[in-house]
């Protein structure tokens, strides 16, 4: 069993280090974060809801696709990104290989995937495509058809 | 009939490539056994009690005889000869060598078909009536529509792991050949009071151990905001669906603690936030496509006084097994693959391969899949009828026992299935010995008995006038009896008589319920009519006595 990401802090694209929180802690004290610019752990049994009016003052999102087999993480990854259009970060952590394409459709934006999956060609899965059959948060690089 | 075209076939392609990696990485040792089980369901591949079985999809139950040769090069190739045809409209092949997946999938996606979502916790093979198209007073043929949903949730980046299987049934027909009620989703193609086309939508139907009638949750989705709809569906359930009990993951369970209201509530609110995005319309340019591909490839014929053959086996077997066609001119051939000892269902090779040949002389190349697992020649000719029967009973395929209690619908039960807690298939072969006279059988009428050897429900018993379910006490096969259970004209989940009976008992009791129905039955009153006029107690003072 490969050793599962909890980061407290990550390093964003403009390459700062944004303080994490977990998504009870900042639902419970919105306030107190809305000018630390932190970045928010949701996990799949969290109410991603709650969040919409806080997107704004958020840094960064992470989404746990550590359950292979909990599907709630690509709803959470398309409210965010195709329905309420968060210009953030929406980082897959504990990401598995086999579903890379579906996490990266559903608008996650990058991913840091589990230990055991390293020195697979990742290219294989997140694009292993060339056509699809549906709208999504992100279809680039696939011809659509629908 | 819609072919694919050469991307969809770039895309079937595709995935067997992905999965035949995924496969190298689990036979290496690379992607671990839970994993590897929930990526093999999702390209409907099971672990059974021998060996490993393969679903294909037949979407919407439509074939075409070449189709229907390469199902049966598969049988020999890689099982033993043999291909079962599901009560969802697909075939199984039971004897897959792990190893030789990847190839035979390759030679199926040469011919279109592909075993893509036919398990696993994703939107499954969308089935319809196998007469869409065919009878009078559709509202409109429901193929085009599964043609395109069935694509649309095709690897759904949001909906491929879902709590739970998700199947969907579309019926454009009067009488209800999809048991569209009875499954996680059902579309009804309606027409409004302005003439517009659109759908009834019906969530959180089931069978199992807590069978289900899915509940109305719009009675009107126009044609274009279907597609929107199904994604707030979808999306309610995906995110509040339970994940945390195995027995209750079905979006059924939802529903019910929900309530339809709150849960319809949920999925309209959702719904208004996206059903005016265009790239969620339903692209009515394609459906008119659809539409043509799928219209039927005959013409009226002339109406010539025609006089059929004068034959008495011929005329039991049309009697039963033949139905007239919108088209003038052309009748719908309805063959049972009933065989007493097999598995209901079962086709070897060979018929598979006399099937195809059968369709392309007198069927224009087109078959049909149904839920009683027959096949369905569509468009032939009312003059060659005759000439088609003759070629079937050569090769023993005329069974006149469609439409007849003989037409038992069971699962593959203990002899195949891990899951089986009591076996099916020789119950069936016990009843159809029970029941081999075939002026009791015509007498009787339209009578179903389905068989399931496990509470997952398989054939379907709770929706049939009479269903057994097979269970174990105290190391002994028993059956469950259910009675009046229907979907054709209403969905009405069968009553449970009393206590299980025992195998040993169980044809008998069978026989008792067909005595009570003829017994009570007045004129062409049928099995579900009687019931509802007489209650369950004739039936139970009879069987319990």
């Amino acid at each position: 069993m490969s050793d599962i990401l909890e980061p407290k802090s990550i390093v964003n694209k403009a390459n700062e280090n944004i303080e994490l929180v977990e998504f009870d802690e900042f639902i419970n004290n919105i306030n107190k974060y809305e000018t630390l610019g932190v970045g928010v752990i949701i996990k799949p049994s969290d109410d991603i809801m709650l969040l919409k009016d806080s997107l704004y003052f958020i840094e960064l999102v992470i989404l746990d696709f550590n359950n292979f087999d909990d599907g709630r993480g690509y709803s959470q990854a398309y409210f965010l990104s195709k329905r309420w259009g968060f210009k953030g970060e929406i980082i897959g952590i504990n990401a598995h290989l086999d579903q890379l394409q579906f996490m990266l459709r559903s608008g996650v934006t990058s991913y840091e995937l589990l230990e055991d999956y390293k020195g697979f060609n990742e290219e294989d899965y997140s694009n292993g495509f060339s056509i699809c059959y549906q709208a999504a948060a992100n279809n680039s690089g696939l011809r659509e058809k629908y | 009939m819609y072919q694919y075209s050469p991307e969809d076939s770039e895309f079937l392609v595709e995935r067997v490539d992905q999965f035949e990696k995924q496969l190298n990485r689990h036979l290496s040792g690379d992607l671990d056994e839970a994993k590897f089980r929930s990526l093999r369901l999702r390209n409907g591949l099971y672990m059974e009690l021998h060996a490993h079985m393969l679903r294909v999809a037949i979407p919407y139950g439509t074939l075409n005889s070449i189709q229907l040769r390469a199902l049966a090069d598969v049988a020999d190739k890689y099982d033993r000869g043999f291909g079962h045809f599901t009560t969802r409209q697909n075939i199984q092949f039971n004897w897959i060598e792990l190893p030789e997946i990847a190839n035979l999938l390759r030679e199926l996606s040469s011919v279109g078909l592909h075993a893509i979502q036919t398990s696993g916790k994703a939107t499954r093979n969308i089935t319809a009536d196998p007469l869409s198209g065919l009878t009078e007073g559709e509202i409109e043929d429901a193929r085009p529509y599964c043609e395109l949903i069935r694509r649309w949730f095709n690897l759904h980046p949001e909906f491929s792991w879902l709590p739970g299987k998700f199947k969907i049934a579309i019926n454009g027909a009067k009488l209800d050949e999809t048991a569209l009620k009875i499954h996680d989703l059902g579309l009804r193609l309606v027409r409004s009071d302005e003439g517009e086309i659109g759908f009834s939508v019906f969530v959180g139907g089931g069978l199992g151990a807590a069978a289900m009638v899915g509940a109305e949750t719009a009675s009107f989705i126009p044609v274009e905001d279907i597609l929107s709809y199904l994604e707030s569906v979808m999306r309610i359930y995906n995110l509040k669906g339970r994940r945390d009990h195995q027995k209750r993951l079905r979006i059924k369970f939802l529903v019910r603690e929900l309530g339809a209201v709150e849960f319809s509530r949920l999925v309209y609110e959702d719904w208004l936030q996206t059903k005016d995005d265009p790239e969620l319309k339903l692209n009515l340019i394609e459906l008119e496509g659809l539409k043509k591909d799928f219209e039927l490839p005959i013409k009226p014929l002339p109406q010539a006084k025609f006089i059929d053959k004068v034959d008495f086996n011929y005329s039991i077997w049309k009697k039963n097994n033949v139905r007239s066609h919108k088209i003038s001119g052309y009748s719908i051939v309805n063959v049972s693959l009933t065989k007493l000892g097999a598995a209901p269902g079962d086709a070897s090779s060979e018929q598979m391969r006399i099937l195809a040949d059968l369709a392309d002389k007198y069927s224009e190349t087109e078959l049909r899949t149904t839920k009683r697992q027959t096949i369905v020649f569509p468009h032939v000719r009312k003059d060659q009828v005759f000439d088609l029967w003759q070629s079937l009973e050569k090769y023993e395929l005329a069974s006149p026992h469609q439409g007849t209690l003989a037409q038992i619908v069971a699962c593959p039960g203990g002899d195949y299935c891990d899951l089986a807690k009591a076996v099916s298939i020789p119950i069936a072969t016990r009843v159809q010995k029970r029941f081999d006279d075939m002026n009791k059988l015509l007498d009787i009428g339209d009578l179903n008995i389905n068989i399931s050897g496990c509470e997952n429900s398989c054939a379907h018993h709770h929706v049939a006038d009479i269903g057994l379910l097979g269970m174990q006490k105290n190391g002994e096969e028993y059956y469950q009896i259910t009675i009046a259970g229907e979907t054709l004209h209403e969905t009405i989940i069968g009553k449970k008589l009393g206590p299980s009976v025992s195998g040993e008992n169980v044809v008998d009791a069978v026989e008792e319920i067909v005595n009570v129905y003829l017994d009570n039955r007045e004129e062409e009153e049928r099995f579900t009519d009687v019931f509802k006029r007489i209650g369950i107690n004739p039936y139970k003072e009879k069987v319990y006595e």
